[in-house]
């Protein structure tokens, strides 16, 4: 018995030596996709986020303290979103939440979010999600709006393309990407000839092939949201004899979706907010992320290592990490390069204002300009 | 593309799945009529199928030929493992513990399968290298093709085992009546092991087949299990005929309302004609006016 107490005693002493370790560190929590059909992605936020902690914490740490993570998984559900959150704000003590990458999961937690009083960097590209009166959600890549933008100025301008096919996911993020679609491509004069939605995890395109066949397009717009949906109709749009060029949402450069639909995606265009060989920062962090991990760097990665970076510099210029301080210091940061872009602030918390357009050259993603927009006036 | 084309380019592809939905239906039936009881981990024995396909002949570089057996070989043990450990120990219960048995042994396999391969869905090559070939401006798809010759074989196969051989018809004995079955001396217990081997095996068939056009992965199997669940109603529930002929018919109509009427709504219409039979015609287009069994 006594054995057992002393031993309770020593373990109580170490968590206490633990504990009192921890309030030098500055705490950071990240929301993520630990488990559930998502994984493989959360696996490359964890290696992106921790990678910018142990640099940053090898050079000094922020303010001379280091970096602590606190890694809660969302099983990739809206609930487990919310709970993840509530357990992150409720333990205190942390400065600043990163995550996660979905939009639906960030609007679940959204008002959680706005309750906690505390920064949260997220990753969703929905343009409503920094329009929601929550001062508290702060967006480290760019939206979708952005990305109609890009695939409509890119496909009119650059491709030359005049009769459009737009094929879209119906759920929240292809029909918003549809609309944003619609209304940029008007902006430019042309009118979309088919629109077609599909649900996710179709198992035949055939329909939807044969559709956009028969309406002459001379492009195709997309905005799919599973990459093995992006699989199946690459494919069927090549053996039902489609060639048209091909501008999408990021999912057409997806790895898995390059490693399913294989040719069948070459000389596709995307866009894009994170490539390897887009700028020095890129390929600086490609560099440094592929050497630790052995396998290069996408978005899920990136996004997470910016956001790291933008709180540093946002602690750094508040000289704390009260939350209010911490809110107007990430605010006020402008012309920050990271590997998303330049990071410029607006007053909603949106962070990145272009994307890159990219081209799948024989299964190789080629950066091929980068477009970049004003931010929305002060 | 003329119209006569576009016709025969949707009825291709809708008797192409509709062909997956009736082998996946096919093993619904089977162990219907042997337990009395629907088998919620039928659509998994087809991702488990595409799964030991994939690791045999992707991982493990083997021929096509042998991994193709050896995925079968993988299957017939999983289906005496699912006998023994799902259905055998809650036998002599009413169906619903077996039910939920089923349910459970399905987010199991679908559980274990993600911490084993991971959740990125994996490319499986097709049978034949070639993609397919060009006739009349309708292009057939080489993979397409075999599902549908591999299914008439299945089918040609299952009536000439059930109706002319002695295993066969002790099986039909037995799923007809246990009872008298086991007073004519029939092995009750191994009959039923034996259906469990051959749907999971059939299953396993069908995911092998259907692979290399919806990709290997952790979800594959649900959507086509619900869909072969319908098929198995429309045709008569229980029904040998019936799951083939639903399964087809709601493949092909399915493939032409999303080609005429909507594509989102495409499912929609799979669960309309469900709900159209459940009205009208509740045993499905086989089924027998049978009140209760004796």
């Amino acid at each position: 018995m006594l054995k057992i107490i002393t031993r309770f005693a020593a373990l109580a002493t170490l968590g206490l030596v633990v504990g009192a370790h921890a309030a030098d560190t500055i705490k950071i929590g990240l929301v993520n996709e630990t488990t559930g059909p998502n994984a493989e992605a959360g696996q490359f936020t964890v290696n992106g986020a921790s990678l910018a902690q142990e640099e940053i914490n090898k050079a000094g740490g922020i303010m001379g303290r280091q970096i602590e993570f606190r890694v809660e998984d969302n099983q990739s559900t809206n609930p487990g979103t919310v709970l993840a959150y509530s357990k992150l704000i409720g333990e205190g003590g942390i400065a600043a939440i990163l995550g996660p990458i979905r939009s639906t999961q960030i609007k679940a937690a959204s008002p959680t979010i706005k309750k906690g009083g505390i920064p949260a960097l997220v990753g969703g590209t929905d343009p409503s999600l920094t329009k929601d009166n929550n001062p508290w959600i702060f967006r480290v890549r760019p939206n979708d709006s952005y990305s109609a933008k890009v695939n409509a100025a890119y496909g009119v301008n650059d491709l030359k393309g005049k009769k459009w096919a737009i094929v879209h996911s119906t759920d929240a993020f292809g029909s918003g990407g549809k609309d944003a679609l619609i209304t940029e491509l008007k902006a430019l004069g042309v009118t979309p000839i088919l629109v077609q939605g599909y649900t996710n995890n179709s198992q035949d395109f055939t329909p939807i092939v044969l559709a956009v066949k028969q309406s002459g397009a001379d492009i195709l717009g997309t905005y799919m949201t599973n990459s093995p949906d992006v699989g199946i109709f690459a494919k069927q749009l090549k053996q039902l004899g489609v060639n048209i060029k091909w501008i999408g949402s990021p999912s057409l450069i997806s790895v898995t979706a390059l490693k399913l639909a294989g040719d069948a995606l070459y000389d596709t265009y995307s866009v894009a907010d994170f490539t390897t060989d887009a700028n020095d920062e890129t390929k600086a962090f490609t560099k440094k992320y592929s050497a630790k991990f052995g396998l290069d760097p996408d978005v899920y990665a990136s996004w997470a290592y910016g956001g790291m970076y933008i709180l540093k510099t946002a602690i750094e210029s508040a000289k704390s990490t009260e939350p209010d301080k911490l809110r107007a210091a990430i605010l006020a940061i402008r012309g920050l390069k990271g590997v998303e872009g330049t990071y410029d602030f607006d007053q909603n918390g949106d962070g990145v204002h272009g994307y890159h357009v990219v081209r799948n050259d024989k299964g190789k993603i080629v950066f091929i300009k980068h477009i970049e927009f004003p931010p929305p006036a002060k | 593309m003329t119209n006569m084309a576009v016709n025969m380019q949707v009825l291709f592809s809708g008797l192409a799945l509709g062909s997956i939905y009736a082998l996946v239906a096919l093993g619904f039936v089977l162990i219907i009529r042997a337990t009395n009881v629907v088998n919620f981990a039928q659509g998994d024995f087809a991702m488990l199928g595409a799964y030991a396909m994939f690791t045999m002949f992707t991982v493990l570089k083997l021929p096509y030929w042998l991994a193709f057996l050896l995925a079968l070989a993988v299957m017939t043990v999983i289906g005496v493992i699912f006998n023994y450990g799902v259905y055998y120990p809650l036998r002599n219960r009413s169906f619903l513990p077996v039910l939920i048995s089923t349910l459970g042994a399905s987010i199991f396999l679908q559980n274990t399968v993600l911490a084993v391969f991971g959740p990125q869905p994996q490319p499986l090559d097709k049978v034949f290298q070639s993609q397919g070939f060009q006739v009349g401006g309708v292009f057939l798809d080489s993979q397409y093709l075999v599902i549908l010759v591999v299914t008439v074989i299945a089918v040609a196969f299952q009536y000439f085992f059930f109706e002319h051989t002695m295993l066969g018809k002790k099986l039909q004995a037995t799923s007809q009546d246990k009872d008298m079955a086991r007073l004519l001396g029939i092995p009750v217990a191994w009959m039923i092991a034996i259906t469990f081997v051959y749907s999971a095996t059939l299953g396993g068939l069908a995911g092998i087949l259907v692979a290399p056009v919806l990709f290997v992965s952790i979800g594959m199997g649900s959507t086509i299990a619900l869909k072969a669940f319908a098929a198995t109603i429309i045709g008569g529930f229980g029904d040998v005929k019936g799951a083939i002929v639903g399964g087809i018919l709601l493949g092909v109509v399915e493939s032409f309302a999303a080609a005429y009427i909507s594509v989102p709504y495409k499912d929609a219409f799979a669960f309309l004609l469900l709900f159209i039979f459940l009205l009208v015609r509740p045993q499905g287009i086989f089924g027998e006016k049978v009140s209760e069994k004796a």
